[in-house]
């Protein structure tokens, strides 16, 4: 436990008896442009101003506190960027959806007022191209009486049933994609006229609002993805002082919740102690909140619709306490620096509940509007106050102050959107935070951060609306994460660190006692973030450039900051973690500023103060452009050695496949399959389906003998140059080389890849099951299962199997053949041109959907699960539903590395890329198409 | 789906301000839109504009000073006021912001008539028509030389109490003094009717008022200061007042009354203190019911966890009121807190902990604890173990009087 002197002092809650002048007008924000508004950014400046001239005769040449940098000199680092921390994890990632995607690409009419442009008819031309078995699936199944798909059985005699071989024959295996002047056969006329209004009406009725809907939400939340709110890297010290564990998910889905014990050394840099042991979630980890209190060590998490909480010892796994579940996504989790287990959990139905093992669930705010003005966002937020019993709730617009024990919607306005703060137009909450810990800082308990997108302000719950200190962070990322550390050294100012989802950083420095108001020392800094690095690492290939460059790109979601405690020079460990599931690490030190010791010396200087001599010897041979930094660091061999380990390993995990894979469907192909291949394709699919599993190639028969592609062709083992060819095409080229120095070959990795999920298809699908179904009460497959966020993922890119079986059911029996008929041709292996690399991988469509039954294997095998329900008041029962079923959400298995490991590790064996067991997934890659 | 796309976006320029008047909640602002929007590059065109240059220098700027890169970031800003220059004129209308900026900054370095000169020019600015917020600007800068008038005041006010001086220099000191009153408190009581956090001004205001003995009106600024409910509220000013008060030798009611309203909005301030004595003294038994409350609600917040006075006072305080058989007061107040005060007060682990770092605190608390939850309670049980095996003497009489008295039997009974 660190010891301060307010601690022994008892009282900290002393008001500062003078503060800084401001205007206090209240009012919309941006309304009236606030003189303070100006002065905002200069106001922790001239806070000294506030000694009242009986204490401090002005006259005098005044005894201010030597500035921050003369007195404890600069955080320096002592590599440009952070350093990779843990090598990167199995699973490759690739960026998100981006900008580039989504926005239009033409020409601008009114270039002055140039403006995001959604493409909405090119997106909606690709949704129905790629997913046209959920554009025109349901309309195919209506229609499918009526037409022959070619299936011998179907009577010819029935005049209601029309042939489709010959209009696909007509068709010719051409995609007349958007060709008004294609040639059109009479039977094809006919057709179109007949059906064209149907079809088209009903997928532009239907599929609009839909899409336009699903990409709204995606662009906003593109532009301010706000799940990740708060970071989802924890660290939770150990009972020793240079000891302590970090907490992040990992994973492609973020659903792997890991424990890495780490030691901390004064002088050398941080280490990893072992493997980390890991939990697998039911869902994607969004925000890790850790707290030590009356020496308890607590995690808690927050995940879609699930919250958990465990227990640290110093030996033995996590001991789990319980996993709350919601119906409507949870936004924020906090726990309580007071009392220990204590939560505050929000969920997007406007509820904030008080949360404890103990004492179950009692909810203290439910509103589903914005405190001070209409804002359109469910985002909500809840933190602690210097009262146990007092909470902040916060919205889009504002931030309250509501007693556990008055009636709900009854507190004061702590911060206010508007006129007070000085805010602008558009100004939003995007980050509140309680400054306070369980160990006493030397900051007042009763502090307050709140970010928006353009500001940083402080406020104190004792003065509400009037902040005590207000900045301009300038970040061009939202600032999600903030975190404040305990000063380095008695009585020296305390680190606050800002970052923003874009990676950007800012570190500031408070002061103030408990009887002052806090101001900054000194001037804000920003710190690298992990783009930084990139120099650091050796030059690739473009290939992996370009993947290098996105990963340290990902978005950053998670930061923890340590300051080891009794070092002999201060020191600050800077644990940064992605998107991407990488943790970064930098290490900061408290150096005297030698530079500025010269201009210590004139007071009256104005530059002094902040630091502008700094660098007036420079001044003379820098120029603008090639200025050359005194204090800039330069990458040292170690800090080398450790980016090329850390890329090395990068390098061998399998590339994903792009997100969006251009359709190749060819129904002439398809249909007009060999015979002899089709009937083991059909009986295959038969078995299959009557058995209820995974088709595999071996149902299917021999893989035909299709051209494999070029690049892959052997030229036999000892062909050193096309190997090397390959080797560097794959971007393994310095693999390879390494390989061949070392004499030792490394064995070829053929990945089982998983084709991604294409996103659209799949939130299409659950914007569908939700928003569509929700209001009736139909039993719907998923309402009546747990929803866990992954489940219902799996659920919905399960879709295509879900349908087939629903498909087998409601057609009438003499029907089902033909059916099958045509699902067992669709993915003909052989199909068409199937050159392209990408189709000799199995497909995600099958992969994806049996992962999640896979991954719930150890979870419901798992004795150890214990998850722990206390009965909850009846105040909250609607809005948490306890549900038995959850008791397997959350395997607490410390053991679990063993599935995707495994796995992984096993297919990394395979030597050759066309092995059968993979390929046999194959089949189910492609969806039925039964629309035309 | 233009208008989606526009309803979702806004506009990428700031030249929003058009539709300013449309509707009063404006959408979010995301500065980082224009970034995603010039990734996409191809629309944008390529020859940058003015506004872009400008905006990309500023970043510049920015940039260079937040990694402490001052020189950098001087040769950027030389280049930005050069661009500015002729084309901004709303730049120019900041000219007294930075100016009052600029005049903080030398108060701060001591150089007062410095600061008091640049004002002095602050003031005179005239850049085409004054808006309403530059007027409340030059209020402000007013505000602020009203105080540096005050300063001078004070040191007059010292010299003059300092030295003997003979009778004229004595006149004429008194003379001048008075004049920086006036200069001064003219500035000052303008400022302090807009709504505001004006500690300093009201103080020196304050100061001045009293010192030439116009009592009624230095009371009827603290109390507007107070009690306007335009202004937020602010602590100081309640402090401020009731110190008035008491100087002024005000009757106890009065000052109670101050307080009652501080206890309201800041139960945790050091004065409560104070005030719980206050209430003790009082002759009414319902202030003495107060004095309880205070005291439990300043040891509600989690500053005050080790406040040594506040938990010394509330031993003393327990054992009048249990002994003065008003144990339904102490059951009133506990029945809000008797569901968490336990673990945040009372766990064995802060048992451990006081007991090892402050001895004294420790036995107050279990004092306390032994009142509130009974003999069993494991704060209390800890420390009489271990005051018992370190032969505190106090222990005993502690024990004892806990067996008597403690609001669980009372209960029962």
């Amino acid at each position: 436990m660190r010891k301060t002197e307010t601690e022994e002092s008892g009282i900290q809650m002393d008001f500062p008896d003078n503060l800084f002048p401001t205007f206090f007008l209240p009012g919309p924000p941006g309304l009236s442009d606030s003189p303070a508004s100006y002065l905002a950014p200069a106001w922790s400046d001239y806070m000294q101003l506030l000694k009242p001239p009986q204490t401090q005769d002005p006259s005098i040449n005044p005894q201010h506190e030597a500035s921050y940098v003369t007195k404890w000199g600069r955080w320096k680092s002592d590599t440009p960027g952070p350093l990779p921390f843990l090598l990167p994890g199995a699973d490759p990632w690739d960026p998100e959806l981006m900008s580039q995607d989504l926005l239009f690409r033409g020409r601008v009419k009114q270039p002055a007022r140039a403006k995001a442009t959604i493409d909405v008819i090119e997106q909606l031309n690709h949704f129905l191209w790629d997913h046209g078995d959920i554009a025109f699936g349901p309309l195919g199944m209506l229609l499918q009486e009526n037409f022959n798909l070619g299936e011998t059985k179907k009577s010819r005699k029935n005049k209601m049933v029309m042939n489709t071989e010959w209009l696909l024959r007509d068709l010719n295996g051409y995609q007349p994609k958007g060709c008004p002047w294609a040639h059109l056969s009479t039977r094809q006329r006919r057709f179109s006229l007949l059906g064209g209004t149907v079809l088209g009406e009903e997928v532009e009725n239907l599929l609009g609002g839909l899409l336009h809907e699903e990409l709204e939400t995606r662009w906003k939340r593109l532009l301010l993805d706000e799940a990740s709110t708060g970071g989802a890297l924890g660290w939770v010290p150990g009972a020793k002082p240079h000891h302590g564990q970090l907490v992040y998910p990992t994973g492609r889905a973020h659903d792997q919740l890991n424990f890495q014990k780490v030691k901390l050394s004064p002088t050398k840099e941080p280490q990893a102690l072992g493997d980390p042991s890991h939990i697998l979630l039911r869902g994607p980890v969004r925000q890790v909140v850790t707290r030590t209190i009356q020496g308890e060590a607590l995690v808690a998490v927050r995940s879609d619709h699930h919250c958990a909480l465990w227990r640290l010892g110093h030996r033995g796994p996590p001991e789990p306490l319980q996993v709350l579940e919601m119906e409507k996504e949870a936004t924020g989790i906090s726990l309580s620096p007071h009392l220990p287990g204590e939560l505050a959990v929000c969920t997007r139905s406007g509820a904030v509940c008080l949360w404890s093992p103990q004492h179950g669930l009692r909810q203290v705010h439910k509103d589903p509007e914005t405190f001070v003005f209409k804002d359109p966002s469910s985002w909500r937020w809840a933190d602690f106050t210097a009262h146990p019993r007092v909470l902040t709730v916060a919205d889009r617009t504002g931030i309250r102050l509501a007693d556990v024990r008055a009636p709900s919607d009854c507190g004061e306005l702590l911060f206010r959107v508007g006129a007070e703060a000085s805010c602008q137009r558009g100004e939003r909450v995007l980050l509140a935070q309680y400054l306070g810990t369980p160990d006493p800082l030397p900051l007042s308990p009763t502090l307050h951060l709140v970010c928006s997108q353009f500001s940083l302000y402080l406020l104190d719950e004792r003065l509400p609306l009037v902040p005590m200190l207000k900045w301009n962070h300038g970040l061009l990322s939202p600032p999600l994460l903030a975190r404040l550390l305990p000063p380095p050294r008695p009585e020296a100012p305390l680190p606050l660190l800002l970052g923003g989802l874009g990676g950007h950083l800012r570190m500031l420095h408070l002061s103030g006692g408990s009887d002052r108001a806090p101001q900054l020392a000194a001037p804000p800094q920003s710190l690298p973030s992990l783009i930084d690095s990139l120099p650091g690492f050796p030059v690739l290939e473009p290939h992996g450039q370009q993947l290098l460059q996105d990963r340290l790109r990902a978005p950053l979601t998670g930061l923890a900051a340590v300051v080891p405690p009794r070092c002999p020079s201060p020191t600050m460990l800077l644990f940064q973690l992605s998107a991407a599931g990488d943790v970064f690490y930098q290490r900061l030190w408290l150096q005297p500023d030698t530079s500025s010791e010269n201009a210590g010396s004139s007071s009256t200087d104005h530059t002094e103060d902040l630091g502008l001599n700094s660098h007036s010897q420079t001044s003379a041979t820098s120029s603008l452009g090639t200025v050359s930094e005194p204090s800039a660091v330069s990458w040292k061999p170690r800090a080398v050695a450790c980016c090329r380990r850390w890329l090395k390993t990068l390098l061998q995990v399998p590339p994903t496949l792009p997100s969006w894979v251009p359709p190749t469907f060819s129904q002439h192909h398809l249909r007009w399959l060999k015979e002899e291949n089709k009937g083991k394709v059909r009986e295959g699919l038969q078995a299959a389906m009557a058995e209820g599993r995974l088709l595999l190639q071996g149902d299917l028969g021999p893989l035909p003998p299709s051209d494999p592609p070029p690049t892959h062709e052997p030229f036999g083992t000892e062909d050193k140059l096309s190997e090397r060819l390959e080797a560097s095409w794959e971007r393994k080229g310095a693999i390879w080389w390494d390989s061949q120095l070392d004499g030792s070959r490394l064995p070829r990795k053929r990945q089982s890849r998983e084709k991604r999920r294409t996103q659209l298809s799949s939130s299409f699908s659950s914007i569908r099951s939700t928003s569509d179904f929700s209001d009736v009460n139909s039993p719907l497959p998923h309402s009546s299962k747990t929803p866990s966020p992954l489940h219902r993922m799996s659920e919905t890119s399960q879709s295509l199997e879900l349908s087939q079986e629903l498909w087998v059911k409601n057609i009438p029996r003499e029907r089902r053949q033909t059916l099958r008929d045509y699902l067992a041709v669709l993915p003909s292996p052989d199909s068409g041109n199937c050159s392209t690399p990408q189709f000799q991988n199995p497909s995600s469509q099958s992969l994806s959907t049996s992962e999640p039954g896979k991954c719930s294997v150890p979870c419901s095998q798992n004795p150890r699960t214990q998850t722990l329900f206390s009965p909850l008041p009846e105040s909250s029962s609607a809005l948490y539903s306890q549900n038995p079923n959850s008791q397997s959400l959350y395997s607490p298995e410390p053991g679990f590395n063993s599935l995707f490991h495994s796995q992984n590790s096993s297919i990394q064996k395979l030597p050759s890329r066309h092995t059968p067991t993979l390929a046999g997934s194959q089949p189910l890659r492609k969806k039925p198409r039964m629309g035309f | 789906m233009d208008a989606f796309s526009e309803e979702l976006m806004g506009f990428v320029q700031k030249d929003a301000q058009v539709e300013a008047s449309k509707d009063p909640v404006p959408e979010i602002h995301l500065p980082w839109l224009s970034q995603h929007i010039q990734r996409t590059g191809s629309h944008v065109q390529k020859g940058t504009n003015f506004a872009q240059t400008t905006s990309i220098c500023l970043n510049f700027i920015q940039e260079a000073l937040l990694k402490h890169q001052w020189q950098r970031a001087s040769e950027f800003l030389q280049c930005y006021l050069q661009t500015l220059e002729d084309i901004n004129s709303q730049k120019r209308q900041m000219a007294p912001e930075i100016s009052l900026q600029h005049a903080l900054y030398l108060l701060h370095n001591g150089m007062v008539e410095d600061a008091y000169r640049n004002l002095n020019q602050a003031e005179s600015w005239r850049y085409g028509e004054m808006s309403a917020s530059q007027e409340k600007l030059i209020k402000l800068i007013q505000a602020y030389r009203g105080l540096l008038d005050y300063y001078t005041w004070s040191k007059k006010r010292t010299e003059v109490s300092k030295f003997d001086m003979d009778g004229f220099a004595t006149n004429a000191a008194t003379h001048d003094m008075h004049s920086y009153f006036r200069q001064a408190s003219v500035n000052l009581h303008e400022i302090i009717k807009i709504p505001g956090v004006w500690d300093t001004f009201v103080k020196s205001y304050v100061e001045m008022l009293e010192f030439y003995g116009d009592q009624d009106g230095a009371r009827q600024v603290l109390t507007d200061y107070a009690y306007d409910n335009n202004f937020p509220s602010n602590p100081n000013a309640h402090i401020y007042l009731y110190k008035f008060l008491k100087k002024e030798k005000a009757p106890e009611d009065k000052l109670i009354s101050v307080l009652k309203i501080l206890h309201q909005i800041v139960p945790s301030h050091k004065i409560m203190l104070e005030f719980h004595m206050l209430l003790r003294k009082s002759k009414k038994e319902e202030h003495h019911k107060l004095g309880l409350e205070v005291l439990l609600a300043v040891l509600d917040f989690s500053g005050c966890t080790e406040n040594i006075t506040a938990w010394s006072y509330l031993a003393k305080y327990l054992k009048q009121i249990m002994k003065g058989k008003h144990q339904e007061w102490v059951q009133e107040a506990w029945s809000s807190r008797k569901d968490w005060w336990p673990t945040f007060h009372f766990s064995y682990y802060l048992a451990k902990k006081n007991w090892k770092e402050n001895r004294i605190l420790a036995l107050k608390k279990a004092f306390t604890s032994g009142i509130l939850l009974g003999k069993g309670c494991k704060y209390f049980m800890y420390v009489s173990k271990q005051g018992h095996k370190s032969r505190e003497k106090s222990i005993k009489t502690m024990k004892k009087f806990v067996m008597k008295h403690n609001i669980l039997d009372s209960e029962e009974r």
